[in-house]
């Protein structure tokens, strides 16, 4: 095998282009080298969430809309639905153990990494340019650190997640909306002035 | 310069003289100052004149002072930034302001009274249905020559460079009016802890306290206003919005309010610099509101007599609001009248600003109260039992009639005299702005001691979440308003489970008033259809007389009313004339006004642009670009695109000097005589594994799922239950319990409801699970007889030959040092491969796909070759060769009806429709003449002639050019079309002789299906 190729999340050319303005109050941001696992399990059979906890060192968020950090960010999706946000160089490894130990469960684990694109929006005005595309109650009351939900930003379907009290906000989206979406972002955050970063 | 401003008062207002501020209507120079409006800039310096009635072309002047204003309707600013319907008294005045009157063709100041006093005749209720009926083939002609005469204003040429913008916004409490009960209601709510909203259309908070010389607390109510919004600000949980009109309030208390972000209404001025942010022009702001107070004050009611829509007749208020607010006099002569005390304060005022007041006509023979007692002491005559009956003058009132009225007839009025005047001040009573509380299914009451809807109280049942206060409330005094809005946010906080702050309702003073007495309209010495105009609804002409015509006429409900004179249409949507109107229908019918009711409050609540409802879904944003990993490649290589839904996939990949048909020729043979690459990322994929996988995947497919074997695909189709085909795919078995499953690429997400809606709602009982992985997996088909040797060249870890690798199976393999799934199948009928691999090694995988490629004289192809090469192998796409009425029947797939099991849609392919001989089924056409490609949707007929009707017996749903054929091919749907291989049928082309074409199968290349098989 040659030596592997880059981990691309489709938005090089729109964080290449992007122009910075300066005392910016929002910060478009695209987190590279992100890995994502989608994990489907029952949890009313106690024994797989056990089970799943132990490979992940993690507690499994079994609250409505809200999500565990730890070593891995594990995003609550649905009943019986979860997003595993870890490092890109992990997420296959990670799928392989968690398939491995919850065989014969009817879990299913599918590495999504190639799928996902994780935004950071941060800044001051953070919040009143995600109002500007969606409709939930952004109020830190209502959707602090610790809370993610399911919804729409714009005209695209993504992941939400109050990531720090900053405040900051992490987006995982599709990879097809993605480039939509930073372009509507950076449209919607013209008013507040933008930076863009890539880390 | 305010020598310039002949009606401008020395002190006072809200107006900063030291900012002149010079502006233009219809092409002529003016100076007003900051903090003028358009109107009041307008009367400042003595213009009286602002439009011409719809239909009369009668002269008219400003009536108003806001929301409410009929007639002084403008065009603003130019180019690209003009705005039509606007009304003067909401445009705050800006340096250099280019204004437009909208309503004045030919001009404003020239007079077809000739014309106007003929149509005047004809132009009775209903004109449109009865004059410019017949013959009906004019009413093209008559529409415009009306539209050109009345003109309602011009929608700018090009493209609008302002931004526009949407916010999402949820709190406690809405406040919707910024007058005193508003700020009373929003404080108590604000200093409770609750979110508040407080918004205001006006440009400053205050509401009628900006019109008046009220007192709160022993101090000018405007400082008391001051202090409220001052500490408001600090609130951090409070957002104030003035400039903001609540424009609907729509179920489940969602409310929608378009907030002008900027006082000039050309908007910020800064769309095309660079240099600074640029703000919005204008915002469309959606709430989600827990407890709703609409507080949007009262709307004062004109008087019906003769000719009373002379310039220089205005509403009351709106003096008064001019005088305080504006410091300018809209006359020098006033005589007010009225049939409640609430005008005595309009002629105090205009006594107080050195007008000559000539008389207080007052309709009631008791007069009024304590306001009327302040005015005979300042010397104002008060005229009681009397009323105006005509209005002399024409392009400006001149003076009034005055008679003594005892009752509702021409015989009751009696000793008329004259007087002088240049202003008449009428107030006809108060109607509070209920059509918020309306919109949200509130019931009015009438309140026959006030004369006029209120909101009703809401019952127990209704649990209604917004309340009304204020003068909104049918409220009248300030000292009533502020009570009542201190109650109302008392009683929100309250129900939201907050304590509410105590507050200690503000005094104001109150003189005791005389009760209005009803005076819907003034007798006239003549039939109302025969004495000068009195006029109801001024913006669309409709007097008394029109809506006494159109009961004769037989109309009784006053919605039927309402659309047969056009009362209450237009841009300030009968906020004038409506209660009036009503009061005319109620008496013509001999009822009651409550019996008559109003007609239906609908959003919007004002006038709203086009820019504020499309917020930032304009151009590249509108919707969303769904782009594939491969889209930068693709960019870059020239491929024109085609939007596949809000996919963005390459129609074809043109070399120089190639148009798409030498393109697709040029893939096409590609493909078949060598390789070619495509992106076939778009498709829909989805994991389904789980114990009960077999089992549900057996009843969603036609096939016989459970026998495939590991490593195994399989083309499936899933039907409705009406037997139609519905999406269709190759699915992979990956595991015991574990398949892959694609979908097309438009019902990729609803191929994915419908495995859930049958998992979730039917058979919860079945353990799977579905996940959807198309952006996760990018697909790359290699299709072509050197595509084996591509994949050998590109370095691939599994032997790829044909016995170890056969067509329709799947391998996981690492190639070109890439993890990947390849899938043996093919929708070309060539030799192929599908690459599916993780979506973010998908670029260098394509690229090191067409660098290994070269030796081969690989074309990458888009959609259009893809599109060909399906149709030389007779494979359907669903949606183009089926439409929904379509079974598997009638596209000859019998064979992939499994007989052993149930499925979805597999009894109704039994139903006596399914089984008709004559259904439509997919068949082949080729053209005689060799060389016609018809056009898809050609309709097919047996036979040329002429005689009609002519019966069609199927239609085209697929045609192409075939390079690899050298002539042209399609797929249709005919009757019975399978059994008639060989006929002759006739494509009915218009414009041309029909073109013979000759029934075929639908497999036009390599009908045993060999070479994909190598």
């Amino acid at each position: 095998m040659s030596e592997p190729a880059p981990h691309r999340h489709g938005l090089e050319a729109f964080f290449a282009t992007a122009e910075s303005t300066p005392d910016a109050r929002v910060e478009i941001g695209v987190l590279s080298n992100r890995g994502f696992l989608n994990v489907r399990l029952d949890p009313r059979k106690q024994q797989n969430v056990r089970t799943a906890e132990q490979v992940l060192g993690q507690a499994m968020p079994l609250v409505a809309n809200t999500y565990t950090s730890g070593r891995h960010r594990v995003y609550w999706l649905g009943p019986d639905e979860w997003l595993v946000e870890t490092g890109a160089g992990d997420a296959a490894t990670l799928g392989g153990e968690l398939t491995a130990v919850l065989a014969g469960s009817g879990a299913a684990i599918n590495d999504v990494s190639g799928g996902q694109v994780a935004l950071r929006i941060a800044g001051a005005d953070a919040r009143t340019v995600l109002a500007k595309g969606c409709t939930l109650d952004l109020h830190p009351r209502e959707f602090g650190p610790g809370q993610c939900a399911r919804t729409g930003l714009a005209r695209a379907t993504l992941l939400l997640a109050a990531a720090d009290a900053a405040p900051s906000y992490t987006i995982i989206v599709g990879r097809s909306f993605a480039d939509y979406l930073c372009r509507w972002l950076a449209h919607a955050a013209r008013p507040h002035g933008a930076c863009f970063s890539t880390r | 310069m305010a020598a310039a401003q002949p009606n401008r008062l020395q002190h006072g207002g809200r107006i900063d003289r030291s900012r002149p501020l010079a502006f233009s209507l219809d092409g002529k120079a003016y100076t007003g100052f900051a903090g003028d409006t358009l109107a009041s800039a307008l009367i400042a310096n003595g213009v009286a004149l602002v439009g011409r009635s719809f239909k009369l072309r009668r002269p008219r002047g400003i009536v108003g002072g806001g929301a409410e204003e009929p007639n002084a309707i403008m065009q603003v600013g130019e180019g690209a930034k003009t705005q039509p319907n606007l009304p003067a008294t909401q445009i705050e005045l800006q340096q250099d302001l280019v204004a437009h009157t909208t309503r004045g063709w030919p001009s404003v100041g020239f007079d077809i009274g000739a014309i106007s006093d003929f149509f005047g005749r004809i132009l009775g209720a209903g004109f449109y249905y009865k004059t410019f009926m017949f013959p009906r083939s004019f009413w093209n002609y008559y529409e415009r020559a009306i539209r050109l005469s009345t003109g309602f204003g011009e929608a700018p040429a090009s493209p609008d460079p302002d931004a526009y913008e949407h916010m999402n916004a949820h709190c406690d409490v809405l406040v919707a009016g910024g007058g005193p009960a508003g700020l009373i209601a929003a404080l108590v709510a604000a200093r409770s802890g609750a979110r508040v909203i407080l918004a205001d259309d006006g440009n400053e908070f205050g509401g009628s306290l900006l019109a008046g010389a009220d007192a709160i607390d022993g101090a000018p109510a405007m400082d008391w206003v001051a202090g409220v919004v001052a500490e408001l600000r600090e609130i951090p949980d409070c957002v104030l919005l003035p400039r903001g009109a609540v424009l609907g309030y729509h179920d489940h208390d969602f409310l929608t309010l378009a907030e002008r972000c900027v006082a000039d209404p050309r908007g910020p001025g800064d769309a095309t610099r660079r240099d600074i942010r640029p703000r919005a022009r204008e915002r469309l702001w959606r709430i989600r509101a827990k407890r709703v107070i609409l507080a949007q004050g009262s709307f004062e009611r004109p008087l019906a007599f003769c000719n009373n829509d002379r310039p220089g007749v205005m509403l009351a208020s709106a003096v008064s609001t001019y005088i305080h607010r504006y410091a300018v006099l809209p006359g020098r002569h006033a005589v007010v009248f009225t049939n409640n005390d609430s005008a005595y304060r309009t002629a105090l005022d205009l006594a107080g600003a050195g007008v000559k007041v000539a008389a207080i006509v007052d309709s009631r023979a008791g007069g009024g109260g304590a306001l009327a007692a302040q005015a005979r002491v300042v010397g104002i005559p008060v005229l009681q039992g009397r009323v105006i009956s005509d209005v002399t003058g024409k392009n400006r009132v001149r003076g009034v009639s005055i008679a003594e009225w005892s009752g509702d007839s021409w015989e009751n009025v009696t000793s008329t005299v004259r007087i002088d005047c240049d202003l008449l001040a009428v107030s006809g009573g108060w109607s509070p702005a209920v059509h918020l509380h309306a919109q949200a299914g509130g019931r009015l009451d009438w309140d026959e001691s006030q004369l006029c809807f209120r909101p009703a109280h809401a019952s127990e049942k209704q649990r209604q979440s917004h309340d009304s206060a204020g003068a909104g409330n049918g409220r009248q005094s300030l000292n009533e308003c502020l009570t009542d809005g201190l109650r109302a946010g008392t009683e929100a906080v309250a129900k939201l489970g907050l304590e509410p702050a105590a507050i200690k309702a503000p005094a104001a003073s109150s003189a005791g008033e005389a009760p209005i007495e009803a005076l819907w309209r003034v007798p006239a010495e003549r039939d109302a259809d025969r004495c000068p105009k009195q006029f109801i609804d001024l913006q669309n002409d409709t007097t008394v007389a029109d809506i006494r015509l159109a009961v004769r006429e037989g109309y009784r409900n006053v919605e039927h009313v309402k659309r047969y004179t056009a009362l209450g249409f237009g841009t300030d949507q009968g906020k004038l004339g409506n209660i009036n109107g009503m009061a005319v229908l109620a008496a013509a019918l001999g009822k009651t006004i409550a019996e008559v009711g109003t007609t239906t409050f609908r959003p919007v609540y004002t006038p709203v642009s086009f820019g504020t409802v499309a917020g930032e879904s304009v151009g590249g944003l509108y919707d969303p670009v769904r782009k594939t990993a491969l889209h930068e490649s693709h960019e870059a290589a020239g491929a024109p695109m085609e939007v596949v839904g809000q996919w963005h996939r390459p129609w074809y990949f043109p070399r120089a000097g190639e148009d798409l048909h030498a393109a697709v020729a040029r893939e096409c043979l590609a493909v078949r005589n060598s390789v070619g690459a495509m992106d076939a990322s778009t498709l829909g994929k989805i994991d389904a594994r789980g114990p009960d996988v077999v089992k549900f995947l057996e009843r969603i497919y036609t096939h016989n799922v459970g026998r495939m074997k590991l490593g195994r695909c399989a083309y499936g189709i899933m039907l409705g239950e009406d037997g139609m085909v519905m999406d269709d795919g190759v699915m992979a078995r990956l595991g015991e319990n574990h398949f892959y499953l694609t979908t097309t690429t438009g019902g990729a997400a609803n191929a994915l409801n419908w495995l859930e809606l049958w998992l979730q709602t039917e058979w919860p009982e079945l353990e799977v699970y579905l996940t959807s992985l198309t952006e996760q997996f990018s697909t790359i088909a290699v299709a072509g007889p050197n595509s084996r040797g591509l994949l050998e060249k590109l370095g691939c870890d599994i032997p790829l030959d044909r016995d170890s690798f056969p067509f329709l199976t799947v391998r996981e393999a690492v190639l070109a040092g890439m993890p990947a799934s390849l899938f043996r199948v093919s929708f070309s009928g060539e030799l192929a491969f599908e690459i599916n691999i993780a979506s973010h090694f998908a670029l260098d995988m394509w690229r090191k796909v067409l660098d290994a490629g070269r030796e081969f004289a690989i074309a990458p192809y888009g959609t259009e070759s893809m599109h060909v090469l399906r149709a030389e192998k007779g494979f359907i796409i669903v949606g183009q060769d089926t439409d929904g009425s379509v079974t598997p029947v009638d596209l000859g797939m019998n064979w992939l009806l499994s007989r052993e099991k149930d499925f979805l849609g597999k009894r109704s392919l039994g139903r006596p429709d399914c089984l008709r001989k004559d259904r439509r089924q997919l068949v082949g056409l080729l053209s005689f003449d060799q060389r016609t490609v018809l056009p898809e949707g050609t309709q097919l007929i047996e036979k040329t002639g002429r005689t009609t009707p002519v019966p069609m017996c199927g239609h085209v749903t697929s045609s192409y050019h075939s390079a690899c054929l050298d002539h042209p091919i399609a797929l249709a749907l005919v009757a019975g079309g399978r059994a008639r291989k060989g006929d002759t049928l006739f494509a009915a082309l218009p414009g041309s002789e029909p073109v013979p074409v000759q029934v075929v199968s639908p497999v036009f290349y390599d009908p045993k299906g060999e070479r994909q098989n190598v």
